[in-house]
């Protein structure tokens, strides 16, 4: 059996998923799967290699293994993986009267000092400021207050930056609210509540943290107990009517002043532990400049988020080279690579004498489910510093909103009409059009580009369907639905190519030498003015099938 | 001052006329900056495709361009016909002598090897001078200071100064309309020219036309087949192709709201036909563009302040009855205008460069072929409608007939002279009467049958590549009075066919029925046409934008 059937998933989807099993057989099985399924080349590849990497570390195992049969590299990558010092001092016992290798020696050794730390732990590392140690070097962060030196403080809390557009949340920043919510439940709890994030029963002194919504706007007040319905503990919001816009500096500099700068009863800690912000255009801005600010880093566009520990050898990180120090309550920020095949896991972890807080992520919108709202309970905070004039030198003098994009593709249906219309009249063959969209549950409205362009004059209700936006075909939208209708379309092969990937295409037409014959399923000879009523009738009456049967009848 | 780039020379255009302008100002040391909106040069252009090297000209391709027949032309002409036709029946004139008539040679060309061959050597000889050629460049009209012309503005780039502006850039000249120097109002003054481009093998060329594999040979067609349009059809030999199209009076084909794409068909159908194409016929490309007629539009004076106009900007297109000579005459224009702005320079006074250049046209022998005065001589006459019904009593009687007969030989040699042929009326009477009529006479029918089925007008707009872009014309007055000519004028267009770029259509406003066109830009092959039978504003696309031809 097998947990995932890969030709269920698309291939982004897989990478993680595949890279985390760890049977061999099961992962042949799926590769069987896949080759008399979808057969795509890099998901093959990709299985592939988890079996390769599987095997090549199958063969050798550690308690039995000739070690004289391995190169020093072999040597190293195998100890690597083992925690267990008795087995690493059986293995350089081995090793010491077998071939003898220094560099394999050194490997085991430093392994071993790695897993159980080392000897001399009395000689504690001594802070040297960067400007002292590399005197030669440029040190343009050296006056920078938060940067170097910060180390040992207090953080907390989760924040949220909550992005609102036409006064109303956006769904990424709902979404990231309902994470944000799992992540801290499951942290606040003494035992694991999840099993992809970590409980730790509260912080360090076993206090809840909670989840911080940030709002900044004009007018945003209202939408705090919204917030707070998706997942927030506590909402912070600045209203201001020079914030309606979305304004670099003033965002920056608020944000900030919230999380470090405000002193407030309820924040008595340093900085956040963790920033989380939505990767959508302001976001992408806010996020790295307010990180920046904060001196932390930044893992942008992230394709999903949980707590836990890490083990880190790192010496720039851990401080003592050779050892393995194990780092908890760390965010772990997955994010695609640029081929979108691969992932990256972020980890944002302090290092001696310098702390890296709060962690920051920005989510890609879609990435987690908006929560549904619960009855919740929280605290709203307003912040209401006076804002300086000179955050406010760049003015936004001009905005447009764009007009909501239609989509056709992703539709079970889609109605398509052509310049058929003009037959009688183009409105009423618009209104013919949208009623035979309306029988179907999930049914998308097209065009042909010739009614697009045409001179026709539409009923000023209908004219707002005849854009560009509706177009169909080479220099328009591609569209494959279950079943498509083009009425009144002759089948011009820059239409054709929106949508000859359809499962079923009907079309009316009354020529029957139109093009469009070619490629359709069901071709109904007949004026789109008979055909289409008496097929809205059947449709109302059952199914597709039946009014197909009954109008192709004659 | 403004702080404009600046270039000696500016170029607008890359075809022949621009290419030999461009280099005969490398060849002077002048710093010549080259602008073309095609993607690539020839991108843009169409010609039915024989390039001549006159033995009077001062310039030609291969003198400005060493190697240009071995490395950018097709198969030169040895054999030259005209073919009669009335019905089924139709009479060969072979016009070797006057096609060999102080010419040097002459050799197919299509123009998006040719242009773009010249392009690259115009790169390199230009950028010697501290200029270049760049594509993908729209020149959107004149940069003037104080009324004064200084320079281009572009598109896609900021304004250019020069000291000269050289417009070569072909029919509708968008820099010859903003001087003032050119009106695209009267189709009168222009032919419409439409070529299909067709797959054959090398060896079966040199097969079925009988030709050596390095020569090959040109025929034009006259008479009854073109439902009484003016004008005729030609068909040339490439290495691989074959270049078949026509050419008609632009005023005809509106007033007879001919279909130029079915006119090409009744070519491509016709039994004579047959001989060569034996049944296969495989489009390679559909292309059109408008055609300057000389002896109306030549422009006497081509050139206001530091601009010049060049080729098809200035009108300098040879109709020499069914033989038509654009390319050549572009190249000796641009080698003149070059020379003019040379001396000019030495001479102190950039500004000298027109009047010069107009001389130059003059002394060496230019405008007297582009305008003869025996045709402003006879104009008058063999256009007025009763010489012409006139002639066609003639041709029909019984005495004409006879007369017809009598005369096989002479007419066979009036055909050859170029005196007539420079006077040769562009009435229906010498187009189709006298061609049909001497078909019929004169003529055998042929025995081949057409067998051959051309593709439909959406297939052909299917085959052709775009980069579309927002519209770049746009109709002013859709009612079907004003509009209504480009519905069957345009070589995309039909009547009945909604793929097109015009296309009728009955509006219903406060119940009254009204007749509109309306316009889709998406299929232009930029040929001009609607600039002048519509009423629109007409631009080109930007650079690299709109329709992309491989043959040309
Ligand atoms: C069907 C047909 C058959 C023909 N047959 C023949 C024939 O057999 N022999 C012959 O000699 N002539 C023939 N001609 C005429 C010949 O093609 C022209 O006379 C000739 O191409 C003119 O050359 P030109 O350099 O002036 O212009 P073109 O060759 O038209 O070149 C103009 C160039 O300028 C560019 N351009 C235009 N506007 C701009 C702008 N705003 N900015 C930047 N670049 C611009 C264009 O892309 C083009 O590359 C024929 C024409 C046609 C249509
Ligand atoms: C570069 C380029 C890109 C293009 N991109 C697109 C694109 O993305 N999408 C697109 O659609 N087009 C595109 N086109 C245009 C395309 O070529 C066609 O022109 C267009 O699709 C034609 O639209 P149509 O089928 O509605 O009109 P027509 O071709 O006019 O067809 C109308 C049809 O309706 C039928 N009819 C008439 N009356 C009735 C009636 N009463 N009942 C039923 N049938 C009737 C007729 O028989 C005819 O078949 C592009 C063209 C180009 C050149
Ligand atoms: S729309 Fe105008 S320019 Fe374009 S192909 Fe038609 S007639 Fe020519």
């Amino acid at each position: 059996m097998v947990a995932i059937d890969p030709t269920e998933h698309e291939i982004s989807e897989l990478g993680p998923e595949v890279n985390g099993i760890d049977d061999a057989a099961e992962l042949r099985e799926m590769l069987s799967l896949e080759a008399s399924g979808e057969d795509r080349a890099p998901v093959k590849t990709l299985i592939e290699s988890r079996i390769e990497t599987l095997e090549a570390g199958g063969e050798d195992d550690p308690e039995s293994v000739d070690l004289t049969e391995l190169t020093i590299a072999d040597i190293a990558n195998m100890v690597r993986d083992i925690d267990d010092g008795d087995l690493l001092r059986d293995i350089l016992e081995r090793e010491r009267e077998g071939k003898e290798r220094k560099g394999a020696i050194s490997q085991i050794e430093s392994r071993i000092e790695s897993v159980e730390g080392s000897d001399d732990d009395g000689t504690e590392l001594e802070y040297e400021p960067p400007e002292k140690k590399y005197p030669d070097l440029d040190h343009p962060t050296a006056d920078k207050q938060y940067v170097e030196g910060v180390s040992g403080e207090s953080y907390r809390d989760m924040w949220v930056y909550c992005e609102t557009q036409q006064g109303r949340l956006i769904d990424v920043s709902k979404e990231m609210l309902g994470r944000a919510r799992e992540l801290m439940d499951a942290y606040n709890a003494d035992n694991a509540v999840a099993d992809d994030t970590a409980s730790y029963g509260g912080d360090e002194g076993g206090n809840t943290e909670e989840v911080v919504a940030v709002l900044i706007g004009d007018d945003v007040a209202g939408l705090a107990e919204e917030a707070i319905a998706y997942g927030a503990d506590r909402v912070v919001y600045h209203d201001d009517d020079r914030l309606a816009r979305f304004r670099h500096k003033p965002y920056t500099e608020l944000f900030c002043h919230m999380c470090r700068d405000w002193s407030q009863e309820w924040r008595d800690y340093h900085e956040p532990r963790y920033n989380i912000f939505p990767a959508t255009n302001n976001g992408r801005d806010l996020s790295a400049l307010v990180q920046g600010e904060l001196d932390s880093g930044l893992a942008s566009d992230c394709s999903d988020l949980y707590i836990g520990a890490a083990m880190i050898s790192n010496p720039a990180k851990t401080g003592k080279p050779g050892d393995s120090v194990e780092f908890e309550r760390v965010l772990h920020m997955p994010r695609p690579d640029f081929s979108g095949f691969e992932y990256s896991t972020i980890l944002c972890i302090d290092k001696p004498f310098r702390d890296f807080h709060p962690q920051g992520a920005s989510v890609i919108p879609g990435t987690f489910e908006v929560p549904e709202p619960g009855d919740r309970e929280g605290e709203v905070v307003e912040h209401d510093i006076d804002l300086p004039e000179d955050w406010f030198q760049v003015e936004v003098v001009d905005h447009d909103q764009l007009e909501d994009g239609v989509d056709l593709t992703g539709h079970e249906v889609v109605v398509a009409m052509g310049r058929g219309i003009d037959r009688v009249d183009p409105t009423e063959g618009i209104e013919l059009g949208l009623e035979l969209t309306d029988q179907f549950e999930d049914a998308g409205f097209g065009l042909s580009r010739g009614v697009i362009t045409a001179s026709y004059e539409f009923g000023s209700h209908v004219e707002g369907y005849i854009t560009e936006e509706r177009q169909i075909g080479e220099s328009g939208q591609v569209v494959e639905p279950d079943l498509y209708i083009a009425a009144g379309i002759s089948g011009a092969v820059q239409h054709k190519v929106g949508m000859d990937e359809s499962d079923t295409i009907v079309a009316i037409n009354t020529d029957p030498e139109a093009d469009i014959r070619g490629f359709s399923d069901y071709f109904i000879e007949g004026d789109l003015f008979e055909v289409l009523p008496r097929f809205i009738e059947a449709l109302e009456e059952g199914t597709f099938e039946r009014a197909i049967a009954e109008v192709s009848s004659d | 001052m403004t702080e404009y780039e600046h270039y000696e020379a500016v170029v607008v255009g890359a075809g022949p006329g621009g290419a030999a302008a461009a280099a005969a100002l490398a060849k002077q040391g002048i710093e010549t900056l080259v602008l073309e909106r095609g993607a690539d040069a020839g991108a843009k252009n169409v010609s039915g495709g024989l390039i001549y090297a006159e033995e009077w000209a001062p310039y030609t391709i291969d003198d400005l361009f060493p190697g240009f027949r071995e490395a950018a032309a097709e198969r030169p002409v040895e054999e030259y016909y005209i073919h009669n036709i009335a019905g089924e029946n139709v009479k060969t004139f072979d016009l070797d002598r006057i096609h060999h008539r102080g010419t040097e040679w002459c050799d197919a060309v299509l123009r998006r090897r040719m242009d773009s061959w010249l392009a690259e050597r115009v790169h390199e000889m230009t950028r010697e001078t501290g200029g270049g050629l760049l594509t993908d460049v729209r020149v959107n009209g004149l940069l003037r200071e104080g009324g004064t012309i200084v320079g281009v503005t572009c598109d896609e780039l900021d304004p250019i100064e020069a000291d000269v502006v050289i417009a070569a850039d072909g029919v509708n000249s968008e820099l010859a309309r903003d001087a003032g120097l050119m009106d695209w109002d009267d189709p009168d003054d222009w032919f419409q020219g439409v070529k299909a481009v067709v797959d054959m093998e090398p060896e079966v060329i040199d097969e079925r036309f009988d030709v050596r594999p390095e020569t090959g040979s040109a025929h034009l067609f006259s008479g009854d087949l073109f439902d009484g349009v003016r004008g005729g059809g030609f068909l040339y030999t490439n290495e691989d192709s074959l270049s078949i199209g026509t050419v008609f009076h632009l005023d005809s084909l509106a007033d007879e709201r001919a279909e130029p794409h079915e006119l090409l068909d009744s070519l491509l159908t016709h039994p004579l036909l047959d001989q060569w194409l034996q049944g296969e016929y495989e489009e390679r490309e559909y292309a059109a563009k408008l055609v300057p007629d000389s002896k109306r539009v030549a422009h006497p004076s081509p050139h206001r302040g530091r601009l010049l106009l060049v080729g098809d900007a200035a009108g300098q297109m040879q109709a020499q009855g069914p033989i038509i000579k654009g390319m050549n005459h572009a190249v000796t224009a641009g080698g003149l205008a070059a020379e003019a702005v040379a001396e000019a320079q030495t001479r102190g006074n950039v500004r000298a460069a027109g009047a010069l250049y107009e001389q130059k046209l003059e002394d060496e022998g230019v405008m007297k072929r582009l305008r003869p005065r025996r045709y402003r001589a006879t104009r008058f006459v063999s256009e007025s409608r009763p010489v012409n019904r006139l002639g066609r009593t003639l041709v029909n009687s019984r005495l004409g007939a006879a007369g017809l007969k009598l005369f096989d030989g002479l007419l066979e040699r009036s055909f050859n002279s170029p005196f007539v042929l420079g006077m040769i009326p562009d009435t229906k009477m010498t187009y189709v009467t006298i061609p049909e009529r001497v078909g019929e006479v004169l003529g055998d029918p042929v025995d081949g049958e057409s067998r051959v089925e051309p593709p439909e007008l959406d297939d052909r707009i299917g085959d052709l590549t775009y980069d579309v872009d927002d519209p770049h014309i746009e109709v002013l007055d859709d009612s079907f009075e004003a509009s209504g000519t480009a519905v069957t004028a345009c070589p995309v267009s039909a009547e009945g066919f909604g793929g097109g770029c015009y296309r009728e259509e009955t509006v219903q406003t406060n119940g009254e029925a009204e007749r509109k066109v309306s316009l889709d830009t998406q299929p232009c092959v930029e040929c001009g046409t609607c600039a002048v039978v519509a009423d629109t504003h007409w631009e080109h696309p930007s650079g690299g934008k709109g329709v992309q031809f491989e043959q040309g």
